[in-house]
């Protein structure tokens, strides 16, 4: 792995202390893809911050890489066709990609637990969801191992945290017998039995309707203030992000685009990307049949065709000729606001 | 209405609760509980409800990907359950259905290009090249590159996929198309392409759509009538604006307070009634109103008998012994 440093400009974002506030500082981290049409860049030189107890939510087009992220961070890219290429993940100041296998395994489940997108794909087929929650008990909450009875009484107290009903029948289910939001729940359940110092939600109540919803993040949000967990959610609810989160960064082709205050992303935001997003919301009870949504025009560039320069510059409704010829660094309009984007050079 | 595309009477289905793999059966779910419902040709049905409510599985008893205990279904004045032969044929390629997950739903071995042409080869839909040429434009179609063609799901990102499946199930020209979570992948913009995609297409082909989501503003965006199901039932039922206005039922008040809102300063408004709801033990419910252990205005009534889903206005039902 090349861990070498490209400048020595540090572009930590959003924080300026890189000391003790911050959890997770991630720097320049590349992760590409070897596949038979060619190198995909999903990580394409990110660098981000997460602020120890804060929720810091990542939004961004489907395909941006956010999942990749959220796995390089794991260190659970399949390689191949995968490969972490470049940069650093310092958590709790120690840098993930240079750990040996076990002692990322130590980390996984323990300090850092993962929600998936994919409910029904991460769960066991084959065992029940009871024996999976027991599992993971005794695996990482070593001080709690028991007897088999012990661990199913724990496994029923958390079916019911993230509201199932009857959870002293459902431990007995296997997951096909669950509805998909029930699914999802459980490996909600899961994370939350880890009581990490870093949960990673990927899209995690996309599967669950509005009120389990305001329950699920309400549990998340308890948890955060009790153990000072902190979260990275990714989601492309922008309702979620309004109300859970604190920072936001908002990703496009592997980049993080824009980095900032949640407060500053929905009041000012500066990325026309990002101000694309905001428009394409459907507000609750406003809509008009007939009218069409604001949609950001054209598609995400592929590997294949992306554009020279800034790779947001084929859709963009501010384009200047320099955004064809180089890609924006980071700039730095107000102290915790950062933007790659031309219009903000100094 | 002489246009009605489907007529869904009476549809009961319940599944079995066991313990262990060959263990006695400990209760039964009822998933869905006596459903009645009318779509008629260009119209879009929203369906919401909690997760587990039995979306889902109504679903699939449309589309005969389940069998149900009772009931009957009726697609272009044609017993799903009395078809055979061509008519069956007729049928299945009528409904199509883009499910909630992209990945369980897509064929890993397969190459995009295969997996769309699927159906149309089934169905026979031309020769080879203009199935090839008709993969080409609905990938177009969809918001995904030519060049993708030849890739397998696994290189595709959740949202992308999903277009695929939508790709898929447009291929074969259906009148009905059950969409169960179809834009829930995908981020707004995206989102937002997807959804004027769909009210295009509703537009230019006269397709209906029964369209499943959690996200109400999405439902509320594309739907001429919604309803709202609890527990197997459904509790309302009304044109979109409507229920938006005056919700009648205490669940769908629930439901529309407890959308997150795009904006930090407004806050997600706390009400105890969805605490209260996750508690109950949905399952071992067997009379009265299945709402009834979570709604603060239930009485005596409501915990011993179920209300019936009655129209209140024109075309507004409400299954409620409260709030006439
Ligand atoms: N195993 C893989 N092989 C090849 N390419 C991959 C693989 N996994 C992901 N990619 C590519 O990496 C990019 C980022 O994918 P990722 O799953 O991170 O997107 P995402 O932002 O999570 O999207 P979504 O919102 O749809 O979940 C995509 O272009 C995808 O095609
Ligand atoms: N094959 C099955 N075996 C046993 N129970 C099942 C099966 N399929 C569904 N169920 C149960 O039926 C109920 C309804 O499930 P369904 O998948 O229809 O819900 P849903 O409304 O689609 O939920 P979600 O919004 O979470 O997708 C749930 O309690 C579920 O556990
Ligand atoms: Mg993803
Ligand atoms: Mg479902």
């Amino acid at each position: 792995m090349d861990t070498e440093k490209q400048d020595a400009v540090t572009h930590a974002p959003v924080s300026q202390d890189t000391g003790n506030g911050d959890l997770l500082i991630i720097e320049d981290l590349h992760t590409h893809f070897f596949t038979h049409d060619g190198i995909v860049r999903a990580l394409d030189g990110i660098d981000l911050v997460l602020k120890s107890g804060k929720t810091l939510g990542i939004v961004g087009e489907s395909g941006c890489g956010k999942t990749v992220l959220a796995l390089s961070i794991l260190r659970l890219i399949p390689n191949p066709p995968g490969r972490i290429v470049k940069g650093s993940i310092r958590f709790q100041g120690r840098d993930l990609l240079t750990l040996t296998e076990r002692e990322i395994r130590q980390i996984r489940g323990n300090s850092i637990s993962m929600i998936f997108q994919e409910p029904m794909t991460s769960l066991n087929p084959v065992f029940t969801i009871g024996s999976q929650l027991a599992e993971v008990v005794t695996l990482h909450q070593k001080r709690r191992a028991g007897t088999k009875a012990q661990a199913r009484e724990v496994a029923i107290d958390m079916l019911k945290k993230v509201g199932i009903p009857s959870p002293e029948k459902r431990v007995r289910d296997y997951p096909h017998q669950l509805s998909g939001g029930m699914c999802q729940r459980v490996m909600i359940a899961m994370a939350l039995a880890c009581q990490p110092m870093l949960m990673i939600a990927d899209e995690p109540t996309t599967a669950l309707d509005v009120t389990t919803q305001a329950q699920i993040l309400r549990l998340m949000n308890t948890l955060k203030e009790e153990t000072g967990t902190s979260i990275i959610m990714v989601t492309h609810d922008l309702g979620i992000v309004a109300q859970t989160c604190q920072d936001v960064a908002v990703m496009y082709t592997g980049h993080v685009v824009e980095h900032a205050g949640v407060e500053a992303i929905f009041s000012c935001p500066l990325h026309p990307y990002t101000k694309g997003l905001m428009q394409s919301i459907p507000r609750m009870g406003e809509k008009v049949r007939g009218t069409r949504l604001y949609a950001i025009p054209g598609n995400v560039p592929t590997a294949r065709n992306m554009p020279k320069g800034c790779s947001f510059n084929t859709r963009c409704p501010e384009v200047m000729e320099i955004c064809r010829q180089e890609t924006p660094p980071p700039f730095r309009p107000e102290p915790l606001h950062l933007v790659r984007c031309w219009r903000y050079a100094p | 209405m002489n246009d009605r595309l489907l007529e869904v009477r009476g549809l009961k289905k319940a599944f079995l609760l066991k313990s262990g793999v060959f263990g006695k059966s400990t209760g039964l779910i009822p998933a869905v509980d006596g459903v009645d419902l009318d779509v008629s040709a260009d119209e879009t049905l929203g369906l919401v409800g909690e997760s587990g409510c039995g979306k889902t599985t109504l679903a699939k008893l449309v589309l005969m990907l389940e069998k149900p205990d009772a009931g009957t279904i009726v697609f272009e004045g044609k017993d799903l359950r009395k078809a055979r032969g061509k008519d069956l044929r007729k049928i299945r390629k009528g409904m199509q259905v883009i499910f909630q997950d992209p990945f369980g739903s897509l064929n890993p071995r397969k190459r995009v290009a295969s997996i769309i042409a699927e159906p149309m080869i089934i169905h026979t839909m031309g020769s080879k090249k203009d199935i090839a040429r008709r993969t080409v434009d609905l990938m177009e179609m969809v918001g995904l590159s030519e060049d993708m063609l030849s890739r397998y799901p696994h290189e595709f990102s959740g949202g992308q996929r999903q277009r695929i499946c939508i790709a898929r199930a447009l291929s074969v020209n259906p009148r009905l198309l059950i969409c169960d979570e179809p834009v829930s992948a995908l981020d707004v913009s995206i989102q937002a392409q997807v959804i004027n995609l769909l009210v295009d297409l509703q537009e230019k082909l006269r397709l209906s759509y029964i369209f499943i989501s959690h996200d109400l503003a999405v439902v509320g965006y594309l739907s001429h009538r919604i309803a709202v199901m609890f527990r197997g039932r459904i509790v309302e039922l009304s044109d979109a604006h409507t229920l938006f206005a005056s919700p009648q039922h205490p669940y769908t008040r629930c439901l529309m307070e407890s959308v997150p809102e795009p904006s930090p300063q407004r806050t997600i408004r706390k009400n105890h009634v969805t605490g209260n709801l996750l508690e109950t033990n949905g399952d071992d419910l067997q009379k009265g109103c299945p709402y009834s252990p979570a709604c603060p205005w239930a009485d005596g009534q409501c915990i011993a008998e179920t209300p019936e889903l009655v129209e209140r206005n024109t075309g507004h039902f409400v299954s409620c012994h409260r709030h006439r």
